[in-house]
């Protein structure tokens, strides 16, 4: 059957308008999704790659260490905090591990030492979060800051995640800490 | 003609443009980023091979889903404590005996006489050496957490990791009195103990030595409850104790020096009675990393029996 002119334009016509709804919906129904969700850590699947600090889209990263004070030993010889092989345990800088000096370490009585992760140094490169679960019990954890996090679409850092931590968390259980009851950010 | 020529040249051109453009939007750059915050645990566990004074000389594979510890009696049978049973060894290494435990062993101890004492999470178990139940008791408190036994004649110390205390009894289940209460007037720091590894032995003259894992501390006790003796080693270096809470278990050799274990950095050493450290038996490379929970024992010859629950088996080192 042979079609004119005018009905294959409006053929046309019709297609594109049946499938510009169908996007506009996508999007709008994506939109909706995403609004209602965040990007977290798994922490049982982060490797500590050092990809939180060079790869978000804000600088520094979003991703901050969290100290869920709960699990911490308290360590006098804390791995998250000290360089290894430090001849002495004190604060100087010489014995720390963090790079830009972001944990606080104070005295609480013997042998207790209570570490502060001050959020505006931290990069999230995870080197203590290392250090931590490889001597200690893993009380540090790498986490997606809320308050700084942008919320993009296509998070840069998950892209780049070689373990594939990255992942949509419901917006009211915005934490993911491993090892402790609450998902709140303490 | 000339026309002609540039249009070529143009569509060329244009046709490199575009395969640019595709290589740049299609084709992924090297992934395999440089990591500049590496912390390279690898180093950590390398030894210096001048300071390994053992070696392997034999591997036992044990069936058992999980191993808890490890002793020795006094005619080198070995016995070690699984979720399960009591499993018993000869020296050759083949089993010749099962015993079943009512829960997870976790720890046990031989005395003289050959009874066999097994902890549970918060229960004692004293079998004779046939096997059959010579006496049972609790230790009380809801936190109790049994990590170690010791025995001295008639005397059972029991490493109690969850009260943070040793329990004194005697092997009829009488409680005698605690050790190693925080005591400033005795100079008693108390024990710190952060994860559930809080070991005890006997010494060669019956002095009682604890460690005191969140100090990296051996402490010694008379039977009365003394403090006698204690040494702490702190370094992430061979020459002391890594981590939170190290050593993880202990062992004693025939001239008084301590085998150790430690986690985090798994790594088998031997320490003088004053503390320094004196060689390595097990450099941490031959170690899953990761390895929790291996614990030791010594024989009548001092060779070095370490429990390694990953790889289920009990590895024997001897001298070079």
């Amino acid at each position: 059957m042979k079609k004119d002119r005018r009905d294959f334009i409006n053929t046309c016509f019709r297609f594109a308008a049946g499938a510009s709804l169908v996007g506009v919906t996508g999007v709008l129904a994506h939109k909706t999704v995403s609004g209602n969700t965040l990007w977290q850590i798994d922490t049982t699947k982060c490797t500590q790659c050092g990809r939180c600090a060079t790869s978000c889209v804000v600088t520094p990263s979003a991703v901050k260490c969290i100290h869920v004070y709960d699990m911490c030993g308290y360590c006098d010889l804390c791995g998250g905090y000290l360089r290894p092989n430090v001849k002495n345990i004190t604060t100087g800088a010489e014995n720390q591990l963090c790079p830009t000096g972001a944990i606080k370490r104070k005295y609480i009585e013997d042998p207790f030492f209570e570490y502060e992760i001050i959020e505006d140094l931290c990069i999230g490169c995870g080197k203590c979060v290392k250090g931590c679960g490889a001597f200690g019990n893993g009380s540090l954890q790498l986490q997606v800051s809320h308050d700084l996090c942008v919320n993009c679409n296509q998070c840069a850092i998950a892209r780049d995640c070689p373990s594939d931590a990255f992942s949509r968390v419901p917006a009211d259980e915005p934490y993911k800490f491993s090892g402790f009851k609450t998902n709140k950010k303490i | 003609m000339k026309n002609k020529l540039i249009l070529w040249l143009l569509v060329v051109l244009l046709l490199v443009v575009v395969g640019f453009m595709a290589k740049d939007l299609f084709v992924s750059k090297n992934t395999t980023k440089e990591n500049v915050y590496e912390y390279d645990l690898k180093e950590l566990r390398k030894v210096d091979p001048s300071k390994i004074s053992h070696e392997e000389v034999k591997q036992i594979k044990i069936q058992a889903k999980e191993l808890h510890g490890i002793a020795i009696d006094s005619k080198d049978q070995i016995y070690v404590s699984t979720d399960e049973a009591i499993l018993i060894l000869n020296a050759k290494g083949e089993k010749i005996n099962s015993l079943k435990v009512r829960g997870e062993a976790r720890c046990l101890t031989i005395a003289e006489n050959g009874n066999v004492l097994v902890g549970m999470r918060n229960r004692v178990d004293i079998r004779k050496p046939d096997g059959s139940l010579r006496n049972s008791f609790l230790i009380p408190g809801e936190k109790a957490f049994i990590t170690s036994l010791a025995i001295d004649g008639e005397n059972i110390y029991v490493a109690d990791a969850g009260q943070k205390i040793v329990h004194h009894y005697n092997i009829d289940g009488k409680k005698i009195k605690e050790i190693g209460g925080k005591n400033t007037e005795a100079g008693i720091k108390g024990f710190v103990i952060p994860s559930p590894f809080f070991d005890l032995l006997m010494g060669r003259q019956g002095e009682l030595w604890v460690v005191n894992p969140g100090r990296h501390a051996f402490e010694a006790y008379n039977s009365k409850g003394d403090q006698i003796s204690s040494w702490e080693r702190t370094s992430m270096s061979i020459e002391g104790f890594s981590g939170c809470c190290n050593p993880a278990n202990i062992a004693i050799l025939s001239d008084g020096s301590f085998v150790t274990v430690e986690k985090g950095l798994e790594r088998v050493k031997i320490h003088l009675p004053s503390g320094d450290v004196k060689s390595v038996v097990a450099a941490p490379e031959l170690f899953e990393a990761g390895t929790i929970g291996i614990d030791l024992a010594v024989d009548s010859e001092d060779r070095i029996y370490v429990l390694d629950p990953v790889k289920s088996m009990i590895r024997i080192f001897e001298a070079k």
